[in-house]
């Protein structure tokens, strides 16, 4: 069943959403957006390409503690922090995007010793997921069999139509949720067709590309090429690509104290940083911004693929779009050979 | 644009080849035609590979303190990357006689992000290098009237809790990817104090008090040596406009000591202390 | 669920000053909790992590044997913020412990073979462990003959003192201690670890060597092994990177496609040699 609710009514929506569980949708910040949590129904825009950041930090926010501390003259009292899980929902999540929670569970929840944070956030996650109607020339989405317009791994899918948003539930939980949602119109027989018809198109759109078979392997096999060296010159080693990726996951931990109060935290971390391998020796095993850059790539595209099975990149630009000097992640890994 | 980039084709040819040169910083095609890379060159073929055109916005003086001392280098410079080659001779960072500064007169550069204009709020006004070896066009005129520190007018007109608002707000968003710090061509620390771990002056988790730290110790550490090329700017992917708080300090500085900094390579730089103390009448 | 970034309370029971500089201390450890003492199953080679609030968290190997009872034990040396308080802290003192963490070495795989057990300096605490595991009376027969050879730059850098001298005295193992730089009152051998083994010139014959030590000294040390006849296969080793969580999550310590806090820190040379050489 296809619901559809006009624009001039998407703030009624977004409040309505916000009452099911706390709302993170795109906001307007700088020249760009991102995603947020939602305190006001109006700061919500779906007029948007994709946001700066990716969506992980619903799920994995950039700083969390894991335990609160007091330090004083009589010893050191503490308590572990809270893990706060309740409900979530994101609105406007691209198909992409929606891809990267699902790398990031085989880590995080579906092997070893399983992350009680992200697990705990993940089970209670409802995603509105929402086609893209346009391609950016740095995407390269499909070279992961990624269209503009799946519903995989979403609970609902949003597509925007000339004056409204068409919305289809895939799982139970998209449908209550949509249930839940009284001024949300049944679609007509003409709103069926018309999402399939945005459904198709936004199929049909044409990202980059890149031939990805036996890819782990061939990077494997030039880990000691000079090559490295030449795709990284240009680097500055900060740390924005991977900041900005939704399936990057890096963190440190690192305990902070003010005046006695203190949290041990779990903070975003970046293989592109220097101090990231550094023994308290001073011995480094990554000294050089080629071999950063080599974890980087080989990470995702090499040694995840080892372990999990899949690449651990959906396409979706970021890296590109944001690299100050304009490393395209796209093209190192085709040149890599 | 053409003819600066067949000029720069053709003496980062030559350099390599008559080996006056063992390397040359330029620019290079990137993922397509508005999105150059830095090119970092040391074969005389891969002089074909430069490329330049308005997006070609980087400040490759950012390298120089990348190769070892005694390294031969020549380097493409537009107007506010020669001054910040010429900080880096004045701080002992590069020797003079080590350079081949390949001068670029040019205006009309563009954001290749956004693709917006380049002018005096985000940089320098100046159009042409103040040192080079090489000049690859003619001089150009240099705008008059336009000063540097226009763009501020608006943020001296605010009350001190406006301010502080305005610059609260704004690093709040800091993810703390430190890319403006790494495209700066003069944030050349071996290690940087927000990386100290011995003793910890910056938490790592950005926070409005951290985040607020770290870029007041940047800005004090490049008091009096940036040289508004708004590089950090550009690099920001949360589009903090840091140039403000760097141009508001150089206009301090330039006032104080009569002096901008990296206009001339025998001038005294100066090398003001400020105190956080003294930091109130900018950031309030 | 447990949530494993979370430490659980131990007291430093006793503090062994190990060598002259006093830069390398054994902390003995009593957990506060009688479940996490149980829970605590830990098997020799893995490692865990050691947290004072306030200053961080750093792994460190186990040096005390699962056959010992009501403690654990971890020889640190003075490096960095985390390493410096515990040399600062006094017996009686509460930490936080997180593990055990890690593989362990193979006791499945070591089982009916002679071990021939290398260390050089400190790098010796989980070889410890392994030794102190395999010469419990009850375990002692599963293992063959056990050669020790372990090496420091000077009498006084040598860890484990007591230790080593009974183990010298024991007659189910050969041990050799040597130093690099003797002094005035040192009457045993004089030697770098790889010219030693040398000398000693174990058998590879159904052997296993376990080697731990400063990369130099594994460097000169291997070599010897393989002329000796040692294959990849039967040669282990231990290896350190830069830590955080502990369990694969943080994505600091790989090697390759393998994450030294939980595919190792256990590695035989022949599974090494397929990792990129990044350590
Ligand atoms: C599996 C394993 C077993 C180890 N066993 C021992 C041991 O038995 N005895 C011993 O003295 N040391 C051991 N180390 C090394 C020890 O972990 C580091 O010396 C220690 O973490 C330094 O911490 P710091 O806070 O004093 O130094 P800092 O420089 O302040 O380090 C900050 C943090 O970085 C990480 N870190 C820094 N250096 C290392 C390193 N070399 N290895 C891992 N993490 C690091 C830690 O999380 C540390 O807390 C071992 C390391 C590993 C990986
Ligand atoms: S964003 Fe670009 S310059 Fe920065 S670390 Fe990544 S690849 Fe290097
Ligand atoms: S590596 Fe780049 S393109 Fe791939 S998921 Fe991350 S940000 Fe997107
Ligand atoms: S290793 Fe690097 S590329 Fe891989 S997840 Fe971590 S930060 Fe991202
Ligand atoms: S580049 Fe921008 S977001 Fe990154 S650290 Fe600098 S100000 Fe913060
Ligand atoms: S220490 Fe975190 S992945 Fe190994």
């Amino acid at each position: 069943m296809i619901t559809k609710i006009g624009r001039e009514k998407l703030q009624e929506f977004v409040a309505g959403l916000m009452k099911s569980g706390r709302l993170f949708a795109p906001v307007k910040e700088g020249k760009g957006t991102n995603f947020k949590l939602i305190t006001d129904p109006q700061s919500v825009t779906l007029d948007f390409y994709n946001t700066i950041q990716s969506p992980k930090a619903v799920l994995f926010p950039q700083s969390e503690d894991l335990v609160n501390y007091n330090i004083s003259h009589d010893g050191i009292a503490s308590e572990p922090a809270p893990i706060d899980d309740g409900s979530r929902i994101i609105l406007g999540v691209r198909p992409c995007d929606v891809q990267s929670f699902e790398i990031m569970d085989r880590l995080f929840n579906g092997s070893g010793i399983v992350d009680p944070y992200w697990s705990a956030r993940r089970s209670n996650l409802t995603i509105i997921a929402y086609a893209f109607d346009r391609a950016d020339p740095v995407d390269f989405y499909n070279a992961f069999g990624i269209t503009g317009s799946d519903e995989q791994g979403s609970d609902i899918l949003m597509v925007r139509d000339t004056n409204s948003f068409l919305f289809k539930a895939f799982t139970d939980k998209g449908t209550k949720l949509l249930e839940t949602m009284p001024f949300l119109e049944k679609g007509t027989a003409d709103d069926e067709k018309r999402m399939t018809e945005i459904v198709d198109k936004g199929r049909d759109i044409a990202t980059r590309t890149l031939d990805t078979a036996e890819i782990h392997k061939r990077l494997a096999g030039i880990f000691d090429s000079p090559y490295w060296e030449e795709a990284a010159a240009a680097c500055l080693n900060c740390g924005v690509c991977t900041y900005v990726c939704p399936t990057c996951h890096c963190f440190d931990i690192q305990d902070e104290t003010l005046f006695g109060e203190g949290s041990r935290r779990k903070i975003w971390d970046s293989c592109m940083f220097s101090d990231f391998t550094l023994h308290a020796s001073g011995h480094n095993p990554r000294t050089k911004k080629s071999q950063r850059l080599r974890q980087r790539i080989n990470h995702k595209f090499s040694y995840y693929v080892e372990n999990f099975g899949i690449i651990s990149c959906v396409g979706c630009g970021r890296c590109t779009r944001s690299c100050p000097v304009n490393i395209d992640i796209l093209t190192v890994v085709e040149e890599a050979r | 644009m053409i003819q600066i980039e067949k000029r720069l084709r053709e003496e980062a040819k030559r350099l390599l080849e008559t080996k006056e040169a063992a390397v040359v910083l330029a620019f290079g095609r990137g993922f397509d035609e508005e999105h150059p890379m830095p090119l970092i060159l040391r074969k005389p073929s891969d002089a074909e590979k430069i490329v330049f055109n308005e997006y070609c916005t980087f400040n490759m003086a950012r390298h120089l303190t990348e190769f070892p001392p005694g390294t031969k280098i020549a380097v493409a410079v537009k107007a506010a990357d020669s001054r910040a080659v010429t900080v880096l001779i004045q701080e002992g960072k590069v020797k003079r006689e080590d350079l081949i500064i390949l001068g670029i007169p040019v205006a009309g550069m563009k954001d290749f992000r956004s693709g917006t204009a380049i002018d005096a709020t985000t940089t320098g006004p100046a159009v042409n290098p103040v040192l080079y070896d090489i000049l690859l066009a003619d001089l150009l005129p240099e705008p008059k009237d336009v000063s540097p520190y226009d763009v501020l007018a608006e943020i001296e007109a605010m009350s001190p809790d406006d301010r502080w608002g305005f610059w609260s707000a704004e690093f709040s968003r800091c993810i703390r990817c430190y890319a403006c710090r790494k495209a700066c061509p003069l944030c050349y620390c071996e290690t940087c104090f927000v990386d100290q771990a011995k003793p910890r002056w910056s938490e790592k988790s950005p926070s409005a008090s951290s985040n607020m730290m770290f870029h007041l110790t940047r800005f004090y550490h490049l008091a009096g040596r940036c040289i508004d090329c708004g590089s950090c700017s550009r690099a920001c992917p949360m589009d903090i406009p840091l140039y403000l708080f760097h141009k508001k300090v150089s206009k301090e500085c330039e006032e104080m000591f009569d002096q901008a900094a990296g206009m001339c390579v025998d001038a005294k730089p100066v090398m003001v202390d400020f105190k956080v103390e003294d930091s109130d009448d900018i950031l309030l | 669920m447990e949530n494993p970034y979370i430490p659980m309370p131990v007291t430093v029971d006793k503090i062994f000053i190990e060598v002259d500089t006093k830069e390398i201390k054994t902390f003995r450890l009593a957990f506060v909790n009688k479940t996490d003492e149980e829970r605590f199953n830990y098997r020799p080679g893995q490692f865990a992590e050691l947290s004072i609030y306030g200053k961080g968290e750093s792994p460190i190997g186990i040096a005390s044997s699962p056959t010992d009872k009501g403690y654990v034990e971890f020889t640190v040396q003075k490096a960095g913020i985390v390493t410096s308080e515990l040399h600062d802290l006094e017996e009686g003192a509460q930490i936080g412990l997180r593990g055990p963490l890690g593989n362990s070495w193979p006791l499945e795989f070591l089982e009916g073979k002679n071990i021939v057990i290398v260390g050089g300096g400190f790098a010796f605490t989980t070889l410890r462990s392994l030794a102190n595991f395999m010469l419990n009376d009850e375990q002692r027969s599963r293992f063959g003959k056990i050669v020790m050879i372990y090496g420091a730059r000077t009498p006084g850098l040598l860890c484990y003192k007591p230790e080593l001298k009974a183990w010298e005295d024991r007659s189910d193992m050969e041990t050799f201690v040597t130093v690099d730089k003797g002094d005035n009152n040192w009457k045993g051998r004089e030697g770098f670890v790889p010219t030693v083994c040398k000398q000693v010139a174990p058998s590879s014959e159904n052997a296993v060597a376990v080697i731990c030590g400063p990369p130099v000294m594994i460097r000169f040390t291997l070599p010897v092994f393989f002329e000796l006849g040692f294959s990849k296969e039967n040669i282990l080793t231990s290896l350190e990177m830069k830590m955080k969580c502990g369990f694969g999550k943080c994505g600091r310590c790989n090697v390759g496609h393998k994450y030294v806090c939980k595919d190792g820190p256990v590695f035989s040379l022949a599974e090494l040699e397929n990792l990129s050489r990044e350590y």
